[in-house]
């Protein structure tokens, strides 16, 4: 148990009303009316346009629980379909308020370019796809392993540290074009096509030739390397920032507290201090953000909590199946954590 | 792997820094002053705790010092500030101190109203149980029917009373106000458990333990059943020391996850792995975006050493307190602390 806050609140309320930069980005996207969000171009499960044109994924509902946090409505959201080149530009010359677009959170991206991330919605990292037929149910397993990966990439570079701190041996199949990697994987030139984890559980559903299924290939569970992908934001308004980060952390802590889109309308009701706190039933977080007090239920309600978001688009529920891992509730030995709602 | 940030990212960035009034207000005047004001708590043993000779040593100041050595490449240019609970926000939010190390708590409300910014996590705490060996218990899950000593009106009772509840056990409490009277019912005997957070509770253990029993007579059971993320607290207004801040604690994080130490760095300078190179500035680029010494994680590293390094020596296996690293573990190694990447 730590303090609260004690008397500093008072001269809280002067700096956050004093500080000029203090929500001059929210100012514009309420004046808009919704917030505009750049997104992949197309990855299945993370975000894609259906055929009605309506954006779907883990990466949109970053985007809506936004909006359900603002506007009490999850469907405020103008989406811009952006390229890796063009997502930083789109967002520094402000086209767009805020990325959920796969990027990885790296050190240059989080200082030179003048950008903020918000909380990690998915920890991906280089993984390993074989065939099941190979009979192999650890990475550890792959010594003398003939591995297919693209040239002059970290993915390459990864690959020989990993094998190389194991004191195993591979034998690289080094193709350029991606297409070109699957092919020769799935004609079996290689052993091992490895990749971020969530590109090969796409590629394992989306790209398996005719006459095999998803089935016959596995994802083993190692990650070996960290691609934390989390929304970015441009410096210079940190409570817009502070509501992407704290909505992000809302969903997991929802999922802690098994606090679901179909039940939360009971859970109004809970007597525990911490639930009625998140959900505005004991007011004051809302507050903080500068939203409406039920901008915590609004995002459950309207877009789920964490879990029910990974499972729909990315997860059992959906057609990539990719595990949980280390998107877990830490509790649950993963590494999605909240700092507390209070 | 995923593609690199393309060029045209790069012009517009210069343009974005120089042009960004409040870029490095906070940072120039740290500069400009020579040393780095760090409040830090009024003391507790292995985070933060002036020695004999007014040396200040712990956790919570190795990444004072951290921050020291990325901007000046010296660990020692740092002036600590003492400050309770009730002081320290005040004091970061006046200017009077650049950054608070005071065991706080990252929440909600601070993190927004209070134009603070948390900027990482240098310890999970959180509330555990300590028990005297003779009980014979490994787990809270065989804590059914325990006499519990805990303070009223706390965060920490309402934990302890949901805990029990969503693990269909029942407890008797001992409410007792001071924490003095709650050590001395639970060495007494009044109850089985104490339970408040995981770092008090070693703190008790290795400073309170009445003769002739001794610290090993008492266990701290593996159950963390609540969240105290302590982090660094810096105020709004200037992203680049905000940034320095945040990536001086995960260079302390990556340098161990990659083998970096205080007594092999300069060796890991002939390391021929990219990610090395570039952590140490061999291949240079990470101080540049940092608008710091390429040498930043190698000063740190030399100067104050990997946060294993610093953890086992402040609160860990080499210090009187030896709490087990649990949640503090990297991420490779089943715990919570994980860096994003350099580059």
């Amino acid at each position: 148990m730590h303090k609260t806050l004690g008397v500093s609140l008072g001269l809280a309320v002067l700096l956050a009303s004093g500080g000029a930069m203090a929500g001059k980005d929210l100012d514009a996207i309420k004046a808009k009316g919704h917030v505009v969000c750049g997104v992949p171009t197309g990855t299945a499960g993370f975000a894609l346009a259906d055929s009605q044109g309506k954006w779907v994924g883990l990466d949109v509902d970053v985007c809506r629980a936004v909006s359900a946090a603002i506007f009490g409505d999850s469907e405020k959201v103008k989406y811009v379909p952006l390229t890796a080149q063009q997502r930083f530009t789109a967002l520094q010359s402000g086209e767009v308020d805020m990325l959920s677009n796969n990027t990885t959170w790296t050190l240059t991206r989080d200082t030179a370019l003048g950008f903020d991330f918000g909380a990690v919605t998915y920890y991906d990292g280089q993984a390993f796809m074989v065939s099941k037929k190979l009979g192999v149910k650890s990475a550890k397993e792959l010594n003398g392993a003939t591995i297919c990966v693209q040239p002059g990439t970290t993915t390459e570079l990864n690959l020989a540290d990993y094998f190389r701190a194991n004191k195993m041996t591979f034998k690289p199949v080094v193709i350029e074009k991606v297409e070109e990697v699957r092919a020769a994987f799935f004609s079996g030139r290689c052993d091992v096509y490895t990749n971020d984890s969530s590109a090969l559980y796409s590629t394992r559903v989306a790209n398996v030739p005719a006459g095999q299924s998803p089935d016959d290939y596995i994802v083993l569970p190692e990650i070996i390397s960290k691609e934390p992908l989390a929304p970015v934001m441009r410096h210079g308004d940190n409570q817009f920032v502070d509501i992407v980060r704290w909505t992000q952390y809302a969903m997991i802590e929802a999922e802690e507290y098994g606090i679901t889109s179909k039940n939360v309308d009971e859970m109004l009701k809970s007597e525990n201090p911490a639930i009625k706190r998140m959900l505005g039933v004991t007011p004051g977080m809302g507050k903080a953000l500068g939203v409406d007090e039920k901008w915590a239920y609004n995002i459950v309600k309207l877009v789920g909590n964490y879990g029910e978001s990974f499972d729909r688009h990315v997860g059992k529920d959906s057609i990539l199946k990719i595990d949980r891992g280390l998107n877990r509730l830490w509790s649950q030995g993963g590494l999605q954590y909240a700092p507390p709602i209070r | 792997m995923r593609n690199t940030l393309a060029a045209t990212a790069a012009s517009i960035v210069a343009f974005i820094t120089s042009s960004t009034a409040m870029a490095g207000k906070d940072l120039d005047a740290i500069k400009a002053r020579g040393a780095l004001n760090c409040g830090v708590g009024i003391g507790t043993a292995g985070f933060m705790l002036a020695d004999s000779q007014g040396k200040w040593r712990g956790l919570s100041v190795d990444v004072c010092r951290a921050v020291a050595a990325a901007i000046f490449g010296d660990a020692e240019k740092v002036k600590y500030a003492p400050l309770t609970s009730q002081q320290r926000f005040t004091a970061v939010q006046s200017g009077e101190v650049d950054i608070v190390m005071g065991n706080a708590t990252w929440t909600l409300t601070r993190d927004t109203a209070l134009g603070l910014d948390f900027t990482g996590v240098y310890y999970y705490d959180g509330q555990s149980f300590l028990v005297p060996k003779t009980l014979g218990v490994k787990s809270a899950r065989e804590l059914g029917g325990a006499t519990v000593c805990v303070a009223p009106g706390t965060t920490t009772e309402l934990n302890l009373a949901d805990y029990f509840r969503a693990n269909k056990m029942t407890f008797k409490p001992v409410v007792i106000e001071k924490v003095d009277e709650i050590r001395a019912a639970f060495f007494a005997g009044r109850c089985d458990v104490y339970t408040t957070d995981a770092s008090s509770l070693a703190a008790t253990r290795a400073a309170n333990v009445p003769p002739p029993r001794t610290f090993d007579d008492f266990v701290i059971l593996p159950e963390i059943i609540s969240k105290e993320p302590l982090g660094p607290v810096v105020r709004h207004g200037d992203s680049q020391f905000a940034d320095i801040v945040r990536w001086a604690l995960y260079a302390m994080v990556e340098a161990e996850e990659h083998g970096i130490t205080s007594k092999n760095v300069d060796e890991m300078l002939k390391s021929d792995n990219p990610a090395i190179k570039r952590i140490l500035g061999v291949t240079p680029g990470m101080g540049k975006a940092l608008g710091i010494d390429e040498r930043w994680v190698y000063n740190i590293v030399k100067q104050v050493g990997n946060y294993g390094e610093s953890f086992d020596r402040n609160v860990g296996k080499d210090s009187p307190l030896k709490i087990d690293r649990g949640l503090n573990r990297l991420w490779s190694q089943g715990g919570l602390q994980y860096s994003p990447p350099f580059r």
